[in-house]
């Protein structure tokens, strides 16, 4: 951990923090925390946060930031101790930054007009950046006690999705507009779940062979290593294009092939660009894992009288584990993000709310692709990362 | 038991293995000895065909090993190594009870073998059955890689410089026990090191190996008085052949009677032990080097013997406490005898 003892002899004891609590509080302070219009058409104007929030939100916002301060300042309390309280304090914020909006949609709709729109401001994604930065950073510097902040976390997670599902939040403009596309945003997030899914299947069933093989085959890596770090370097909106003109070919010549949905477009070259993607991680993590085992371990093994097979499964797999998840957490994250821009060879998913959005100009539009990707990512990142955590043997997590 | 016939292995053109022919006997301590890169390992590994041989043939019991899966001839081999090979995911006990579970012996006769080999290994009393391996001290770890590799109970054991990484105190508790539990069990057992004192130490018989080709094979005591060249005379050391002789020996040969009395009286013989009522030795009475009076030297435990001493070790306490006889102790501390500087001249055998 970069707090070492030195660090807390120090004023300053967690200086992340201390950032992020002023980048949060001169947001808040300087920027507007939502905007209002009238109506859809009309240009909206700035609203501060004094004027947006009621008055105990304003101060429960100032009695957690001054905890986290006094957190982050004098390390009054014992590290892991800390560490909670930051966890806490900070998904607490977090929470208060959403339910003021809402709060505030909701309370201009009455007081004003109902066909007002209110949108969130600068100062509102400065606030749920910093406050989601300070949570993620407290979990991972925690070293003990992590299944109980796990727990803090999805209890945070969970309040976030019943103020969604209690309609605390449908006065917002954002919401509004998913109200609009409420059956199609459906269909594109399984599309999206869909298309990640489809490429790392057959990206792990073909990846982790070869990583095997490159591990076996000392003559082969060279070979393949390059040729995988190859498709890397495409870019993906070329490979995408690249992928189309073949495919329709193919479709073409083959009918039975179009029929199953091999075509120049749509799911087939998203697919097949996506793996192509994964593979390299994949590969490189298998083959990393795997050189990783002590080779005294291995000659142990055959020397006991394992068969090829019971020494991959028993000893080289469990030991190469993390890493080879490792891989799976770096590929998964890569290719919900790829993934958006698998919509602009008609593939759907998420990406086309964001590229039709960003066509009309309708910035609710494009946030409704884009969050619930970003989320995405975060949970899957998060959840492989456990995972990770928990596939490392017991003998070897230190 | 362990039969090598012209084994020889071919890496291209270069022999690192060459022509060694040799037979083991049922219950027989073989060191495998000679400088690094001579062929010991390759030779060790030949018989349990972690590498496989270019010529000659290897039976065991009889049999030629090629004629069995290697998988299925490896467990009825146990196999022991320097850098050990725990594997780290696994508990002790687990690690202990690999090849028992390949064999697919019922989980409560290897929870019985698993405790009986902590006990042998006396590693049942530090609560050791369910730590991991990172959690052991170098001692303890290769304590449990040898007992991993006795867990099916094989009537082989191949080591591989197994106490090459260990600091020289463990080293020598662990020979001693190595040297205990082969005297319980009569196993046979292939040793590889490259330690000259090692192998004297542990050996039934000693294979001297040079460039891939076995220079002499012998009992230790045979390889120190009739060396078959001057190889062999370098590779032992010139300079300590007489000590790394007495270093085989142990202190019972050379103990004989000793003169007791009750009191201090000055008594007839040169060296004479005072001893109290339970024949417990408090003093000698005279055998003080380089004083002409008879002097009275009083016992304390650092210069005692026990049968089970080696000639060597009582040898170097007579030096370095400059007495010319150590009394000889039985687990009670009662006198059995002594050992003087002129008996340790006297022996033959
Ligand atoms: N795979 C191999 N290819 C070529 N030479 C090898 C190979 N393995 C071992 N050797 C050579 O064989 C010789 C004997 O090795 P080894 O049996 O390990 O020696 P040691 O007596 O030190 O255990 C060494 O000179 C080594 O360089
Ligand atoms: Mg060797």
């Amino acid at each position: 951990m970069p707090t070492s003892d030195a660090a807390s002899a120090r004023l300053v004891a967690n200086r992340v923090l201390v950032t992020l609590l002023c980048a949060g509080l001169l947001a808040a302070w300087l920027l507007p925390f939502a905007t209002m219009s009238p109506n859809r058409l009309a240009s909206g104007q700035t609203v501060g946060l004094s004027e947006a929030l009621s008055a105990w939100q304003v101060i429960a916002l100032l009695a957690l930031s001054a905890v986290l301060a006094v957190t982050a300042l004098r390390r009054p309390l014992p590290r892991e101790l800390a560490h909670s309280v930051v966890l806490l304090a900070s998904l607490g914020l977090l929470l208060i930054t959403l339910y003021s909006l809402g709060d505030y949609a909701q309370r201009t709709l009455v007081e004003k007009s109902p066909s007002a729109r209110v949108s969130q401001g600068s100062a509102f994604w400065v606030m749920v950046f910093c406050c989601a930065l300070a949570a993620i950073d407290a979990f991972q510097r925690a070293s003990s006690g992590w299944l109980l902040r796990l727990g803090y976390m999805l209890i945070a997670g969970g309040s976030v999705a019943m103020l969604f599902a209690s309609g605390h939040f449908d006065d917002l403009s954002i919401m509004r507009e998913y109200a609009n596309i409420r059956d199609n945003f459906a269909d594109q997030f399984i599309t999206h779940l869909v298309l990640v899914g489809s490429a790392l299947g057959p990206a792990l069933l073909i990846g982790v062979p070869l990583g095997l093989l490159a591990h076996r085959r000392v003559r082969l890596q060279g070979t393949l290593f390059s040729v995988l770090n190859f498709f890397q370097t495409i870019p993906s909106i070329a490979l995408f294009a690249l992928l189309v003109a073949p495919l329709s070919a193919l479709g073409n010549a083959f009918p039975l092939l179009g029929e199953w949905g091999v075509k120049g477009i749509g799911a087939a070259p998203a697919i097949i660009a996506l793996v192509m993607y994964a593979l390299l991680p994949v590969v490189r993590n298998t083959y990393a894992g795997l050189k990783g085992v002590p080779p005294a371990t291995v000659e142990a093994a055959r020397g006991m009288g394992m068969t090829a097979r019971q020494v991959l499964w028993r000893v080289e797999i469990p030991l190469a584990l993390p890493v080879m998840l490792s891989g799976l957490r770096i590929v998964t994250v890569q290719a919900i993000g790829l993934t958006v821009v698998a919509a602009l060879i008609g593939a759907g998913g998420l990406g086309a709310f964001i590229f039709q959005g960003l066509g009309q100009y309708a910035i609710d539009l494009v946030l409704l692709g884009a969050i619930p990707t970003i989320v995405l990512a975060v949970i899957a990142d998060f959840t492989l990362q456990m995972l990770v955590v928990l596939s490392k043997p017991a003998g070897t997590r230190r | 038991m362990i039969e090598l016939q012209g084994l020889t292995k071919r890496y291209g053109e270069t022999r690192v293995v060459d022509d060694i022919s040799l037979t083991v006997e049922q219950g027989e301590f073989c060191v495998l000895i000679g400088p690094s890169g001579c062929g010991k390992s390759t030779t060790l590994k030949m018989i349990n065909r972690l590498i496989a041989h270019s010529e000659g043939k290897i039976l065991l019991g009889g049999e030629d090993i090629t004629t069995l899966p290697p998988e299925r001839l490896r467990r009825r081999i146990g196999y022991a190594i320097q850098s050990i090979g725990l594997f780290p995911h696994w508990r002790v006990a687990d690690n202990i009870a690999t090849v028992p579970r390949l064999l697919k012996w019922p989980a409560s006769r290897i929870a019985e073998r698993v405790d009986e080999l902590l006990a042998l290994f006396q590693l049942d009393d530090e609560g050791l059955h369910d730590k991991y391996p990172h959690q052991l001290s170098g001692g303890q770890a290769q304590r449990v890689g040898v007992a991993r590799a006795l867990a099916a109970d094989p009537d082989v054991l191949l080591m591989d410089e197994p106490f090459g990484a260990v600091d020289p105190l463990t080293r020598d508790t662990l020979q001693a026990e190595l040297a205990r539990v082969h005297r319980q069990t009569g196993k046979t057992i292939v040793f590889v090191t490259h330690d000259m004192d090692e192998a004297l130490r542990l050996a039934s018989r000693v294979a001297l190996l040079n460039a891939g080709q076995l220079v002499q094979y012998d009992r230790p005591a045979e390889l120190l008085v009739a060396p078959a060249n001057d190889f062999v005379r370098d590779f032992i050391g010139r300079a300590d052949l007489g000590l790394k002789l007495l270093s085989r020996r142990r202190v019972e040969a050379y103990c004989r009677p000793a003169q007791r009395t009750r009191n201090n009286a000055i008594a007839s013989a040169p060296i004479t032990w005072q001893v109290d009522a339970d024949d417990r030795p408090m003093a000698l009475l005279g055998g003080r080097l380089g004083e002409s009076d008879i002097a009275r030297t009083v016992v304390n435990t650092e210069w005692t013997a026990t049968p089970e001493m080696s000639m060597k070790e009582a040898l170097s306490r007579m030096v370095w406490f400059r007495v010319t006889a150590l009394p000889v102790l039985d687990g009670e501390g009662r006198l059995l005898g002594e050992v003087t500087m002129s008996g340790v001249m006297g022996h033959r055998s």
